[in-house]
């Protein structure tokens, strides 16, 4: 029976690798539909968890037609590294740059339960790999490196692979602009305090200071709401970058500094 | 006036002693027979073989905790056991020979009404041509087996390090020392607390490092892998083991069955068939285990070893060990007494209790050499069932023959294991994992035949604190300090 191929955001696995124990009708029957959604979408192999399994099978299409039934395959060997380009069916139009073994050796069990082992290189091992690493509950994305596994949750948020022609930064330069102006509310806040215990000459003196700091911190306030837009135009895939987070930020900044002039217009 | 001999003070036997002697009192008699003369936190040892602690630190005097304890302590080791006496007698005696300084080679037979065997196992570097000789560790590798073992492994690991300080590449090499080893996550920690160490020494870069081990995945442990869950998603242990290896840069051989170890060099043979070799400058391969070696002798004197003892030289116990193929295991293959069948006043616990079957998938290469982890039964379950052993024995002194038996099956048991990756407050690792039940239980819970909410893993600096705190806890608790018995097994 053809089934219906799964794919993300279903989790790769709830339950792992369960190894076939008996080769019964549930097992046969399984071993019949992989042949069959693999035929029907002119696939290249698929591991049980793709149709809804979770038993430790992988089914291979061979060139000739036939197919190569592999029941609790394990990886016991490996030599090389290679990086390519790699596409399944778990995640529709995407690719990553996956980096694998080369070749690598194979222990599984045929449909008579029997140990066998195979040897495999080239595209074959990575097909393989790939295949093996769902019936453990795992995708590629658990071998992508740090930069690469990013930038695929980025083509994941937007389902494509041509959305992607940046990634967002985790720091911007408009960053330290709010640093800034932070520090100056936090001398401003110091003054204030400070403008207890002092002597009122002293006090109105702090004012002033008051004022120029206030000014500033108001001048960085409207910079940083303009280069803000600037640059969130330049990472258009980054969330963050969305002009309602640059209003809300400039706003807090505002409340918090017209709050400190509030107290501080009352007790300077 | 029952008396309770209890042949082994490691972890299971130590456990199962001193609760018998809190509970049973003065007005019966708890007899201890150990070879040794200090208790060792077993788990520590790791870090005793990579310089962060000393011997001292992992092991105390067994002596004071036991006239403590109003124990009566032998430093002997059991030879045999005559569970129906001798003719002239048909009290039950185990004969042992004395290993304290002074008395060496000495035997006594001691009359038991009831005995507990928590030996251990006999640590068989002789299986392995290379390996050593018997239970002799060979001097082409080291091991972490025991606190002497840990304390020369640093040695070597130290010299490994002033090596590659001096500009010299060195191969490390850790695992196991035969296809039907266990324990993979002693040398787990270890290949993680050198990694780490020589990060801290600054020569990384000069070493490389590799796995070998009988696993036919990486991240199976002996329990047939487990799985990580996080936020929703279950991952296979596999799946963090190889990512782990990968950060660290850790090579790693799997399905291997070490066959023969030279200077420098190990042969081993894969699952698939094909034989290989590894060169290394500095190694640590787990030996297999094998029971200690007692043997059992009837009234008249006939060897009945074969009746009381499995082939590989642990107990006999209340397990089906005749269940056959894989196919066919079920959880309740597992022994939840201890006792055994054939002698009721006998109970084997910790490693001495001879398993039914693998936990891991049977496996075996085409030349037909078996290559699968056996089954772990040390750290959480040993103590557990020690504890549920000595609480059925005293139950039969002070409430009656015919008392029932307390139960701690593995198969309705969990386990936490903290695997240390590396030492230090700030800058320390380990991977904490809870497994339920231990034995998978294919029937209660179809699939992986575990609990997925109960079986989990974290890896991080706080498993390393836990690591810590646990390593002070158990000793704490093994010196019967206040409030001893309300730290858990």
């Amino acid at each position: 029976m053809i089934k219906e191929i799964v794919t993300y955001p279903t989790p790769p696995s709830v339950q792992y690798a369960i190894d076939v124990r008996v080769l019964d009708e549930e097992i046969e029957t399984l071993l019949q539909d992989l042949k069959d959604t693999i035929k029907a979408n002119s696939l290249e192999a698929l591991a049980a968890f793709q149709i809804g399994s979770y038993y430790n099978i992988v089914v291979i299409a061979k060139e000739d037609g036939e197919f190569l039934e592999l029941i609790n395959p394990r990886v016991i060997g490996h030599k090389g590294r290679v990086t390519t380009v790699e596409k399944t069916a778990y995640f529709p139009n995407l690719s990553a740059n996956v980096t694998r073994y080369e070749t690598i050796s194979l222990v599984y069990q045929d449909r008579d339960l029997k140990q066998r082992s195979l040897k495999a290189d080239g595209a074959f091992s990575i097909l393989l790999q790939r295949k093996v690493d769902y019936t453990f509950g795992s995708t590629f994305l658990n071998k992508l490196n740090k930069e690469e596994r990013k930038q695929f949750q980025k083509k994941l948020e937007f389902g494509s692979d041509l959305a992607i022609s940046e990634l967002c930064p985790t720091t911007f330069k408009r960053d330290y602009i709010i640093k800034l102006i932070n520090i100056i509310m936090i001398i401003m806040a110091i003054l204030l305090l400070a403008s207890l215990f002092v002597d009122e000459p002293l006090s109105k003196e702090f004012w002033h200071y008051q004022s120029y700091l206030a000014l500033s911190a108001f001048s960085l306030n409207i910079i940083y709401f303009f280069y803000a837009q600037y640059e969130g135009k330049r990472f258009t895939s980054c969330t963050s970058c969305q002009i309602g987070n640059i209003i809300g930020t400039a706003t807090i900044s505002l409340i918090k500094l017209s709050v400190i002039m509030i107290f501080s217009y009352l007790i300077m | 006036m029952a008396r309770l001999v209890v042949l082994g003070g490691g972890v299971s036997g130590h456990t199962a002693a001193t609760f018998a002697a809190k509970w049973l009192g003065s007005a019966h008699e708890v007899i201890v027979v150990t070879p040794n003369s200090k208790w060792n936190w077993v788990p520590s040892n790791i870090w005793v073989g990579v310089g962060e602690m000393s011997k001292e630190d992992v092991t105390f005097d067994l002596a004071p905790v036991y006239k403590k304890a109003g124990i009566n302590y032998k430093q002997a080791k059991a030879v045999s056991i005559n569970p129906e006496g001798s003719e002239s007698s048909s009290k039950p005696f185990v004969t042992v020979e004395f290993t304290s300084k002074g008395n060496e080679g000495k035997t006594e037979n001691i009359e038991y009404d009831y005995l507990i065997n928590a030996t251990g196992p006999k640590l068989n570097f002789g299986a392995t041509p290379g390996l050593g000789v018997g239970s002799e560790l060979g001097e082409f590798t080291v091991s972490v087996c025991t606190p002497d073992h840990a304390v020369h492994a640093n040695d070597e690991f130290q010299k490994s390090i002033q090596k590659m300080k001096n500009g010299e590449r060195q191969r490390f090499l850790v695992g196991t020392g035969h296809g039907l080893c266990t324990c993979q996550g002693a040398a787990f920690e270890y290949i993680f607390n050198i990694e780490h160490e020589i990060n801290k020494a600054g020569v990384r870069d000069m070493a490389d490092l590799t796995w070998i081990s009988n696993e036919a995945f990486l991240g199976d442990f002996g329990v047939g892998g487990l799985h990580m869950k996080s936020m929703g998603f279950a991952v296979s242990s596999k799946i963090f083991a190889e990512s782990l290896y990968t950060e660290r840069n850790i090579d790693w051989i799997i399905g291997a069955h070490v066959n023969k170890v030279e200077k420098g060099k190990a042969h081993y043979e894969l699952l698939d068939g094909t034989m290989g070799e590894e060169e290394f400058d500095f190694s640590m391969l787990i030996p297999p285990f094998a029971g200690v070696g007692l043997k059992a002798f009837a009234k008249d004197g006939t060897d009945i070893t074969s009746t009381v003892f499995a082939p590989n030289g642990f107990m006999k116990v209340d397990a089906n060990y005749s269940a056959g193929a894989y196919e066919n295991w079920k959880a309740s293959d597992w022994p939840s007494t201890y006792q055994n069948p054939t002698y009721g006043n006998m109970f084997a616990c910790g490693i001495a209790f001879a398993p039914p079957h693998t936990i891991s998938k049977p496996m075996s290469s085409p030349n037909g050499t078996p290559i699968n982890p056996t089954p772990p039964r040390t750290g959480m379950p040993s103590g557990i069932i020690g504890k549920a052993v000595a609480h059925s024995i005293c139950d039969k002194i002070l409430k009656g023959e015919n008392s029932p038996l307390h139960e701690a099956s593995m198969a309705n048991m969990g386990a936490a294991c903290v695997a240390s990756a590396g030492k230090g407050v700030f800058t320390g690792t380990a991977a904490a994992m809870t497994i339920y039940p231990v034995i998978p239980d294919f029937e209660k819970y179809p699939g992986t035949g575990r609990d997925t909410d109960y079986t989990f893993g974290e890896i991080g600096l706080a498993g390393h604190w836990i690591k810590h705190i646990l390593h002070y806890l158990f000793i704490w608790k093994a010196k019967l300090k206040t409030g001893w018995t309300m730290i858990p097994e």
